[in-house]
């Protein structure tokens, strides 16, 4: 999750056999079906998971009467309420939070401060994996340490920095903020990728006349795919549901993003929640389907980059 | 509208274009010096981007806001060690501070429980079932604490007595005849505060379990076979050969889930601000800088966030580098 | 894995110093200055739904005629929001204040334009003067009121309250006697709830308020406000008492005691619609008789089903009213356009083209025509306003951060659904009162 979702990734132990290609055999019983309780054990825990985000669901299309008067599972206890069922809160939504315009500004901004950190970071990965320089091993260890440094530390002096060049309130405030704070990680995670890269990929290209410049672009990068892939989604999620960052540099304003659009939905007063049931899904779907869609690569490249033995 | 969407394409191909013209310049440069400097300059400016983001963005503000600590509340003039010693000394610091230990303890601990055992129950299912029941579980992760805080409040929420419940778990106790609870407000035994750490372990357990899943497949058939043939049970083997085996991989998802306990913001901010005896570190700190406008005590609370974090970062460097040596 | 350079080292360490030493120049002018002289003016309010949708056709309307863009930023974070802004050197050029205490400030920082010279004193003569008074420091007005809202207003079931035979109280002792006389049918007379998310607590205090006004008089009140008095003195544990004994007994509210600190305020109300009423009474701002609050059933048909009265004090002539309001300041200081909007939101003509038949919004100015709201209702709250003897700016939206939006809310919580007794909990708030 977002704002609270910081990660160390890696050290994570690689498959010992490569999982794909050879074929494993599952742990189960003799009959060669799993067994009956852990099916239903994880059916359970699997409903439990499912439940708080269905009941959203249901709720965002029941109007404000009945969303405040009754649960949202009195709907499958009398079927007739489905003929009360509404897309006014949907309609609401669009008509009085200007959602669209978060929307585009959402894009706006998550997609920009997602793609650019990567191809930094890919570049001071390589030079940590494949150059050797004086100093490389405390810099590396910096990084390491600044995995672990709350963002929140960095927010005034930030904002303060940004109010210098006026550019508090814009699109460049938070790429910049979120590029810097998404950095430590995306070099870090990116560099363990590298690093189980076989050498003498490297060495002959080397001896082929190729230039780091080449081979970065021409070998690395391409092979990197799984790990960029993993960071793009990590960065994705965070920088698309942050609230802090995004309330601290572009505050309520023409470009605020959707987390900022929903929260200010509920007035000082407090009103106007029920559509934040409506809001509350309607963000969570772009996240969801960009998560479902390179999913298969998270776990490739997070978890390569294994210690041997 | 159009200008927007012009603007972040323009962004992107400009970020992307951009990046690689800096680096084809900055390679370009290097090649004009002779060989020797060539090679020893490169890798410095392969480096430098990357750092002049962290120098602006965490290295310089950290330090900004370290002797920010030390002054007073519109930072004019310095006041030593006052901040500190006003909040260590408040009775709602004290309170704000055993809070966050308390996630500390908890969710990180959890969420590699619940993750292991989500982990080893699906590695026993189809394997469709399997990629079913973790992708269910593994799905919160993509969701923001705005939306978490709305689906949550109605699981916690209550009414009155006299009224219908619309929260699930005030839903269930009316149902078998109980009376409405008002689930975020008992703060005896600092219930509220576990309730919302349920609901920061229903976003992470999915990570936990996905990783620890990854890792539980490598451990070889052959061992867990030869195991079984010694006649092991299946709860000594667990313990006995696939913890041992995947210790580094439980280490990482203990960091990491920790870490984002401690950077752990919105769900305290959007479900209770703090109220009813739940405050942590981090609502706090926006709270003093932005309600009460106490840059000094903001400054000192997360400088102490900064301190409980320094045994994390000491383990993690230490953990990195025998990686590194074992390479 | 050793460090092969000390040189690497050396230097971090002189780049930190040197940075260290440029730290605390910059801190103090937490300057939030705005330069923008251009036709485009950013305003930037708390108020949501049908109060912005008005304010924004209002405001459209007459920025078309003069030939200016007005750019909105609305959020319910206000005062944080308002900080972070100002500390980002990026303030919008018209905030509309809804709480008086960070105006002030921002004023006293020399942030916000005196606006002496752009508002005509004889258009401020019909301002009610009690919230227009918030808006100066020292004498000098730096904001005007743009909207009010009146928090002393009861509202009862119509129908189901005269059907009953009950009659509207004249004084606080008939108040009493009117909840003596309801509980005695056996149904609870008070709705109340505080719970409102992150600002749980606030709807107590604004109580507390209103039973200290009618007990103290506005002098006093003030006072209180401004810490002249401290929060534990002897007359605020009475006001906590009374309210105890009017409101939280057994028997008096809805659900009882412990439900308040979770029910919503605005959904406690519901009850009073129910047949038969789950309660008679429920006392609140005027904002909650506009859509997004009460039913929309109830507010398409509010002149039949709700009855409102004021908060009523010691005798009939004495109309102490607690309310609040949106001051509008300027912090693009030579900003003609931004002069020019705080101009026409003080002026007889703000809110005679829709905003005022809205139903969501109420005119500050006492000369304003009444028979533009849209309903008798809504007429009837204000003139509740603009008949009072005193009105009074909501004291917590005044107080410090701490206090207004922290303890005081805080501690309202931990008496009313924590059991905590009343001196600890007035003595818990004034130890938070900032030195």
């Amino acid at each position: 999750m977002s704002g609270t979702q910081a990660v160390t990734p890696t050290p994570v132990q690689a498959p010992k056999q490569p999982v794909s290609g050879v074929t494993r055999t599952k742990r189960k019983d003799a009959t060669g079906k799993s067994p009956l309780w852990v099916r239903i054990v994880l059916a359970v825990i699997c409903i439990v998971w499912v439940v708080p985000t269905f009941g959203l669901a249901v709720t965002s299309f029941r109007n404000q009467t009945d969303a405040t008067d009754s649960g949202w599972w009195t709907l499958f206890t009398s079927p007739a309420n489905f003929t009360r069922l509404t897309f006014e809160n949907y309609g609401d939504l669009f008509a009085q939070a200007d959602m669209d315009t978060a929307f585009v500004n959402t894009l706006a901004i998550t997609i920009p401060a997602t793609v650019i950190p990567i191809l930094i970071a890919a570049f001071a990965a390589y030079a940590f994996t494949f150059m050797q320089f004086p100093g490389r091993d405390l810099l590396l260890i910096l990084i390491v340490g600044l995995l672990v440094v709350p963002t929140q530390v960095a927010l005034v002096p930030l904002l303060k920095i940004f109010g210098s060049l006026g550019i508090n309130g814009t699109f460049p405030a938070i790429w910049i903020a979120h590029i810097g704070f998404g950095m430590p990680l995306a070099v870090y995670i990116i560099r363990n990728y590298m690093a189980t890269l076989p050498r003498e990929v490297i060495e002959s290209a080397k001896i082929d006349g190729a230039s780091h410049f080449q081979t970065f672009w021409k070998l690395i990068l391409p092979m990197s795919t799984p790990v960029l892939a993993s960071f793009a989604i990590f960065q994705f999620l965070w920088v698309w549901n942050d609230l802090l960052n995004a309330l601290i540099f572009i505050g309520p304003n023409n470009n605020a993003p959707l987390s900022i659009a929903l929260v200010s939905l509920l007035g000082q007063q407090g009103q106007g929640w029920q559509l934040l049931t409506a809001g509350g899904l309607f963000m969570m779907l772009i996240p969801i389907l960009v998560f479902l869609s390179l999913q298969r690569y998270f776990v490739r490249g997070m978890t390569a980059g294994a210690v041997k033995g | 509208m159009t200008i927007k969407i012009l603007n972040a394409l323009i962004a992107v191909v400009g970020g992307v274009v951009g990046a690689i013209a800096l680096y084809w310049l900055l390679n370009k440069l290097a090649e004009l010096l002779p060989g020797r400097w060539e090679d020893r300059i490169k890798p410095y400016l392969f480096l430098l981007p990357a750092f002049a983001a962290i120098g602006l963005t965490l290295i310089y503000p950290t330090i900004q806001t370290f002797v920010y600590s030390f002054a007073n509340q519109q930072a004019t003039e310095f006041v030593g060690f006052d901040n500190y010693a006003d909040l260590l000394s408040s009775s709602n610091f004290q309170n704000t501070l055993f809070n966050t230990f308390l996630w500390i303890l908890i969710v990180p601990a959890g969420a590699i429980a619940i993750g292991l055992t989500i982990a080893t129950l699906a590695d026993r299912l189809s394997p469709k079932g399997e990629k079913l029941s973790k992708t269910l579980i593994f799905l919160p992760m993509a969701i923001g604490a705005v939306s978490a805080g709305a689906i949550w409040k109605f699981v916690y929420a209550s009414n009155p007595p006299t009224q219908d419940q619309i929260g699930l778990l005030n839903g269930i106790v009316t149902g078998f005849g109980g009376e409405p609870v008002n689930w975020l407000q008992i703060s005896d035994f600092r219930f509220n505060s576990l309730l919302l750490m349920v609901m920061l372990l229903w976003l992470q357990a999915g990570f936990a379990m996905v990783l620890l899943s990854a890792a539980i497949k490598g451990v070889p058939t052959e061992t867990l076979e030869a195991a079984r043939l010694d006649g092991a049970g299946e709860g000594s083997i667990f313990f006995r050969i696939v913890i041992p085996q995947i210790r580094t991989t439980l280490i990482t998802v203990f960091i990491t889930v920790l870490i984002g306990v401690l950077k752990t913001f919105d769900i305290v901010y959007v479900m209770t601000n703090g109220n009813f005896n739940t405050n942590i570190i981090a609502v706090d700190f926006f709270n003093q800088l932005f309600t009460n406008n106490n840059a000094g005590y903001a400054a000192a609370i997360v400088v102490m966030l900064l301190i409980i974090m320094i045994p994390v970062l000491v383990f993690q460097v230490r953990q990195f580098r025998a990686e590194e040596a074992a390479r | 894995m050793r460090i092969r350079s000390s040189f690497t080292a050396t230097a971090t360490l002189g780049a930190v110093a040197v940075l260290t030493a440029g730290c605390l120049s910059e801190g103090g002018n937490g300057g939030g200055g705005n330069s923008n002289t251009s036709d485009t003016i950013e305003v930037m309010y708390a108020f949501a739904g049908g109060q912005e949708e008005g304010f924004q056709a209002e405001v459209n309307a007459w920025a078309e005629e003069n030939g200016y863009t007005v750019n909105f930023s609305q959020t319910g974070n206000f005062n944080q929001l308002i900080n972070t802004r100002v500390q980002g050197n990026d303030a919008p050029d018209v905030a509309l204040f809804p709480q008086p205490g960070i105006m002030r400030d921002m004023a006293e920082r020399d942030l916000l334009a005196d606006l002496s010279d752009v508002v005509d004193a004889g258009e401020l003569e019909q301002h009610v003067q009690g919230v227009l008074e918030t808006g100066q420091v020292d004498g000098t007005q730096y904001a005007v009121p743009m909207s009010i809202n009146v928090k002393s207003i009861v509202f009862y079931p119509k129908q189901p309250f005269e059907a009953a035979g009950f009659e509207i109280p004249e004084t606080y002792e008939d108040l009493v006697a009117l909840t003596d006389q309801i509980a005695a049918t056996g149904t609870t007379p008070w709705c109340f709830g505080i719970e409102s998310e992150a600002a749980t607590g606030w709807p107590a205090t604004d109580w507390v308020e209103n039973l200290y006004v009618i007990n103290n008089g506005a002098d006093a009140y003030n006072e209180w406000v401004n810490h002249e008095i401290p929060f534990n003195d002897p007359s605020v544990v009475e006001t906590l008492e009374q309210m105890d004994e009017l409101l939280l007994a057994d028997g008096r509210t809805n659900g009882g005691r412990q439900s308040i600190a979770s029910n919503n305020f605005g959904t406690a109300a519901f009850p009073l619609f129910d047949e038969p009423p789950g309660c008679f009474m429920y006392r609140q701002g005027n904002f909650v008789a506009q859509e997004g609050v009460l039913p929309d059933e109830v507010i398409a048909d509010l002149d039949n089903l709700v009855g409102v009265f004021p908060m009523p004090a010691e005798s009939p002539e004495d109309k102490p009213v607690l309310g609040g309001g949106d001051l509008a300041g300027i912090f693009a200081q030579d900003n003609e356009a931004a002069q020019e909007l705080v101009q026409f939101l003080a002026s007889a003509d703000f809110g005679t083209l829709e905003y005022g038949a809205s139903g969501n919004w109420i005119s500050p100015r006492t000369d304003f025509d009444v028979e533009l709201y849209p309903t008798e209702t809504w007429k009837t709250i204000a003139q509740i306003a603009y008949e009072s003897t005193d009105f009074v700016f909501d004291g917590s939206d005044q107080m410090p951060g701490e206090v207004g939006s922290g303890s005081f809310w805080r501690e309202m919580v931990a008496w009313i659904s924590g059991g905590q007794d009343i001196q600890a909990t007035v003595d818990n708030i004034e130890n938070s009162w900032p030195a």
